[in-house]
């Protein structure tokens, strides 16, 4: 499929205005960010000990253990929203995990990262940009979980990283957009991610993620209740695409089958 | 091949990779502001033009310089001058 017909496939747009909240929204913006502040700062407190704790009963390194704690508590923020947002886990019965794979999101609202908590297994290192880890309530423990930088590393650098990552037992995560996505449709993919996978000769899992836009659209502060769902597509080998193009062929191939995904989640909302 | 044929072959190469309009594609576009490139594509800018001219650039620190398309089109005719592959 050209590329000009997976842009066509998208999500409805969520730009514009949005109608008046009503009454369980204003609820829902009075306590879910001041119940995430207390989240995250009882997180901080614990964290200490809790590394301490999982140190010696584990013997985990420390990045395998922040990276469970931040998969704890993404978990933690999923429940905390639960009275306001219904979250759907699907096609992830099928799937083997038991080996080392790299996860590909679509991206749409800050909180797509929290919603990794849904994702069945946690020693996931994320590959993002630089402005993650200007946050410095997170940057410590995004730097201690081993999460990669993919704008501020060299190339080399984080395709190293990367197969250490994989090499080791855990998997990877590629927001290959980049950036969320201001009109709901589908962006224009990076090719670091397909790179990696090519090289590294590991599955690629595309994860369809829908509804996080009209949760909290980019540009918007005020929450909207609804429902969210973390689809995972099928597994596609990475083995199939060598060659000098293969990662732009993957990568082509990964679109489309997020793009389809996307406009049958909006058929399914529609009907 | 031509200088035409080389700024030809850069434009389409990189209009494919990027999705970008062709009539916002003038030498004088900057990469950044007007065809709304970022840090991370001058990675893959560089795989796409090693792909289609056949040489390595990646080591060369004239690509961390480029600004505009124009400043592209220069570079790559020059590397390609340099080499004998330019008619």
């Amino acid at each position: 499929m050209p590329d000009s017909a997976v842009t066509s496939l998208s999500s409805p747009p969520v730009s514009g205005p949005f109608p008046r909240l009503g009454p369980w929204a204003l609820l829902m913006n009075a306590v879910a960010y001041p119940l995430l502040v207390l989240w995250t700062l009882l997180g901080m407190a614990l964290f200490s000990p809790g590394l301490l704790l999982w140190k010696l009963v584990t013997r985990w390194s420390t990045g395998r253990i922040m990276r469970h704690f931040i998969w704890i508590y993404g978990r933690g923020w999923l429940l905390l929203m639960a009275p306001f947002v219904r979250f759907r886990r699907k096609g992830f019965a099928g799937l083997d995990l038991s080996s080392p794979v790299i996860f590909v999101v679509n991206h749409q609202s800050f909180f797509d990262t929290y919603c990794m908590g849904l994702l069945p297994v946690f020693d996931v290192t994320f590959a993002v940009r630089s402005w993650p880890f200007r946050m410095v309530w997170y940057r410590w423990f995004m730097r201690l979980a081993g999460y990669l930088d993919v704008e501020s590393t060299s190339w080399e650098e984080i395709e190293s990283a990367g197969r250490a990552v994989l090499d080791g037992g855990g998997h990877l995560l590629f927001f290959p957009e980049g950036h969320r996505s201001r009109d709901g449709r589908l962006q224009r993919f990076y090719n670091g991610a397909f790179h990696v996978a090519v090289a590294s000769g590991r599955p690629v899992v595309p994860l369809c993620l829908d509804g996080t836009g009209k949760l909290l659209p980019p540009g918007r502060l005020s929450l909207r209740p609804g429902s969210v769902s973390l689809t995972a597509l099928a597994a596609i080998d990475s083995r199939s695409f060598a060659g000098e193009n293969g990662p732009r062929e993957l990568r082509n191939l990964v679109r489309t089958r997020l793009a389809e995904a996307l406009a049958e989640q909006v058929r399914e909302g529609r009907g | 091949m031509t200088e035409q044929q080389i700024v030809d072959l850069i434009d389409s190469s990189l209009a494919e990779e990027f999705e970008l309009d062709r009539a916002a594609m003038q030498p004088e576009a900057n990469i950044y502001e007007d065809l709304g490139l970022d840090s991370l594509d001058m990675v893959d800018m560089v795989i796409v033009l090693e792909g289609a001219f056949k040489f390595k650039i990646r080591e060369e620190d004239a690509i961390r310089e480029i600004r505009t398309l124009g400043d592209i089109h220069r570079f790559v005719t020059g590397k390609l001058q340099g080499a004998g592959a330019l008619d």
